[in-house]
């Protein structure tokens, strides 16, 4: 039987598009745009473009005092805030060896747990908005609250307090802090069994997420990888525990890692960090003694001539930060290594392959925050 | 008050009795018309209002509660403001079909209301057929969503018509098997008969199983979470909804507004009794019934994650389709069963 | 058995909608805001000493100060104005006066319709008390 026509197989051959996730999107957790190349739905390529957030903090840096970064250092990574002020002011203490006072150590390791916790907090309600399910979103995010209600308490401002100096803190804490924090860390068990019920042990969101956007251990240390993503991947690498810096050797507390290194894996070793951080956050508060909140340092800070490096676990890896100085109360260089910007260069690698719906998990499994990425 | 809508619609009879037949036909085909339009315009205009508060306090918030008291009237100013956008059409776009589309999705979602009994007596088009005309010109509804997604002239709607088709049709196989086992023990594909057939017990009672697939089948064919794939809201934004403003979008809203209504109709009359209940008028318990199914709806809604494709039509093709058909198994062994010890004869 | 998890989120929802609202309704209720809440900033003319201070710790040059030499060769204030826009809201001015003359109050409330309206000269603004 012939046809009125010919095929042509080559014409009949699907064509791939190319479609942009772009800065505005519900699910790019910030301005960030991925050009995808789809076929049908399936990713053949993705590439990663960023720098919708650039904002210049580490030119600006050269023209300010040391003092005066630490409100930039806010902005960076700025769902947990303090944790980049700790990087930025234990540098500075370093290259002048001052020495923190010991109620001083102890707030800085609260505040810095406290935002950890706040990171993974909105990481997990964020996460579980984008596969949609939206009342797992309010549990997290109204213990957000009370973390941010204890910022205030602290310092002033909720989100982005600037509260560490460099020799300690900016002020001491009022008396109702520790009382509001404990009742903070009783209520927290109860929102992660309400996640738990929610979201984790849920078998759409098991089916998901559980093999979707697998790293392994090599790819992900090939690829520089580090925070809760290569925990997920099996390896117990925790610069707390690793290079510790503070009085982080006094607390005890474990490492969680999980072995599969999928998006399911990524989500839950979140959670269970923020249980660790309770942990620490209670020796802390049992330890902290009385005394002052800030070491004596010169009114006009100068660093001495020369260079270092610090390096801190924050909530999304390894957060350093490179000062050069030449003597004077500028800095000449201030570079900030962010964890968010090397964790970004795996998602050409997980997205090849994976459908849309899948790429929207992976993206939220890796957990950027482009204030971080762009600086 | 049971009787009050027969009441009118008698009364309206009885003007015209005198006429020839068509106008009789006409006369009476408008009237029931407009009741049923009436009964889903106020249904949808309720709904959404529901759907915000139920969905608010689900979450631990209070919903819209400053647009009259306790935020009644919040429905009124969602009218108000979609009526307002600028009109929009792409330039790029199919312009007639584009056009075409928020009203041709609209029509079904009217059409099937022809074959549910509101009440006792109270059924618009009492069809021989009406369980399949209601499944025939439910399907339509894919033709609307294809047509709103080709014609935008954009990717993200492309990839959201192409997943409503895949599955809006795969959908219509568990939900079609699964009410072929009421149709099988009430006999008939009348809508009047089967909920006659349940005067005693409640279908849900003899079919558990085929009104669990009932269920998940309607939630996937009105697009609603887990199933609402077509508008992933996360990941193609509105899907094939993406580049319609103001009323076109207000179309849509309602059409999918009315889906939900039909559907619960739909599993009140086949599993829930239909307007069966005592004391209180029949249409005022269809409508409570109704109201349930509906909340029931909401309740899954707000609480799982999307599933994914792939899983999706897993599901369907693997899951529900073997029970759907191992319930009719069943329902034909024991409707045999129940013959032979009733009759005595196979 | 299959199920269980989205048994149990179902069960978790239905907790959910019977409980309390989680939700605070403003403008009806206030929040209660420690006092030195970062709102916006208040001066103290007494206390301040016109010394410039604030204004060179601040990173982002927003307070800009005159002053003027009066009879007994003393520094007093002429005008106190702050760029609101340029403001981060980071303190270091409150922490650097060493009179405490400048403060927080927690008044957030200060949207406004003109630009012009975002330079506020500290001198004449009155005394705003805002929070709970």
């Amino acid at each position: 039987m012939a046809l009125g026509f010919r095929f042509d197989l080559e014409e009949l051959a699907a064509d791939t598009i190319m479609l942009n996730m772009g800065p505005q999107h519900p699910s790019t957790h910030g301005v960030y745009r991925a050009v995808l190349t789809l076929d049908g739905e399936k990713v053949v390529k993705l590439e990663n473009v960023v720098g919708y957030l650039h904002r210049g903090i580490e030119k600006l840096a050269e023209d300010r005092t040391y003092p005066q970064i630490i409100p930039y250092t806010d902005r960076l990574d700025y769902l947990s805030a303090m944790l980049n002020n700790l990087g930025y002011v234990q540098a500075v203490e370093k290259m002048m060896e001052i020495e923190v006072p010991e109620r001083a150590e102890h707030l800085r390791i609260i505040m810095a747990e406290l935002s950890r916790m706040a990171s993974h907090m909105v990481m997990i309600a964020s996460f579980s908005l984008d596969v949609a399910g939206w009342t797992a979103w309010f549990p997290p995010f109204r213990e957000r609250e009370k973390i941010l209600d204890l910022f205030e308490m602290a310092s002033g401002a909720r989100m982005l307090p600037a509260y560490m100096r460099i020799g300690g803190v900016a002020s001491d804490v009022p008396p109702k802090f520790f009382p509001a924090l404990e009742r903070f860390l009783d209520s927290l068990p109860e929102m992660i069994e309400e996640v738990k019920g929610l979201i984790v042990g849920n078998e759409i969101f098991i089916g998901r997420c559980k093999g979707v956007g697998k790293l392994d251990l090599e790819t992900a240390l090939a690829y520089g990888v580090t925070g809760p993503n290569l925990r997920a991947c099996g390896l117990a690498f925790d610069l707390r525990k690793a290079k510790p810096y503070g009085i982080y050797p006094r607390f005890e507390f474990d490492i969680p890692t999980l072995p599969n290194g999928d998006a399911y894996d990524r989500f839950v070793i979140r959670l269970l960090e923020i249980e660790q951080s309770a942990r620490i956050i209670r020796q802390a508060m049992a330890q902290i003694p009385e005394g002052p909140v800030q070491a004596k340092v010169p009114r006009a800070i100068k660093l001495p001539k020369g260079e270092v490096y610090h390096q801190i676990e924050s909530s999304k890896g390894i957060l350093g930060f490179y000062l050069v100085s030449d003597g004077g109360n500028k800095p000449y260089r201030l570079h900030i290594h962010s964890p968010s910007f090397v964790n970004l260069g795996i998602m050409p690698k997980l997205a090849e392959g994976a459908i849309i719906q899948d790429l929207v998990v992976i993206i939220a499994s890796i957990d950027f925050v482009m204030g971080e990425v762009d600086r | 008050m049971e009787h009050i809508f027969t009441d009118l619609a008698a009364l309206v009879a009885g003007w015209v009795s005198g006429s020839p037949q068509w106008v009789q036909t006409l006369v009476m085909g408008c009237l029931y018309l407009i009741g049923v339009l009436t009964f889903i315009f106020l249904n949808c205009i309720f709904l959404i209002y529901l759907e915000r508060k139920v969905s608010a306090y689900i979450q631990q918030r209070l919903g819209p509660n400053r647009v009259g008291p306790r935020g009644i009237l919040q429905p009124v100013a969602d009218a108000l403001k979609l009526l307002g956008k600028e009109d929009i059409i792409p330039e790029k776009a199919d312009h007639w079909v584009f056009r075409l589309a928020p009203i041709i999705i609209l029509v079904p979602a009217i059409m099937v209301f022809a074959v549910i009994p509101f009440g006792k007596n109270m059924i618009p088009v009492d069809l021989n057929i009406g369980v399949f005309y209601f499944l025939a010109v439910a399907s339509t509804t894919t033709l609307a969503i294809l047509m709103g997604g080709w014609s935008s002239n954009n990717k993200y709607a492309l990839l959201g018509s192409m997943r409503a088709v895949a599955q809006i049709v795969s959908y219509e196989v568990p939900l079609a098997f699964s009410i072929l086992g009421v149709v099988m023990i009430a006999g008939s594909l009348k809508t009047s008969q089967i909920v006659a057939a349940q005067e005693n017990y409640w279908f849900i009672l003899l079919q558990p199983l085929g009104f669990l697939i009932y269920f998940i089948a309607a939630t996937a064919e009105v697009n609603r979470a887990p199933f609402d794939l077509v508008e992933g809201e996360q990941e193609i934004i509105a899907g094939p909804f993406i580049e319609y403003t103001g009323m076109r979008f207000a179309l849509f809203y309602l059409a999918e507004y009315a889906n939900l209504v039909a559907v619960s109709c739909l599993g009140v009359t086949l599993f829930l009794g239909g307007w069966h209940g005592p004391w209180l008028p029949s249409w005022l318990w269809f409508l409570i019934k109704v109201y349930i199914l509906i909340f029931v709806f909401m309740w899954t809604r707000w609480t799982f994650p999307r599933i994914r494709i792939d899983h999706f039509l897993d599901f369907n093709w693997k899951v529900l389709l073997p029970l759907a058909l191992v319930n009719i198994l069943l329902t034909g062994i024991g409707l045999k069963l129940y013959q032979y010890i009733t009759l005595g004869v196979w | 058995m299959f199920g269980k998890g989205l048994l149990k989120g179902l069960s978790v929802t239905w907790n959910f909608l019977w409980g309390k609202a989680i939700t605070e309704e403003y403008p009806e209720r206030r929040p209660r805001l420690p006092s030195y809440s970062r709102g916006f900033l208040q001066l103290d003319k007494e206390k301040c000493i016109a010394c410039g201070l604030c204004a060179t710790s601040c990173p982002n040059n927003v307070i800009h100060i005159e002053t003027v030499k009066d009879e007994q060769n003393k520094r007093q204030l002429k005008a106190y104005r702050i760029t609101v826009g340029r403001c981060i809201y980071c303190g270091l001015c409150v922490e650097s006066c060493p009179k405490g003359a400048l403060y927080w109050v927690p008044d957030f409330e200060r949207a406004c319709y003109r630009h012009e309206d975002t330079e506020v000269d500290l001198l004449a603004a009155e005394e705003v008390k805002g929070g709970a």
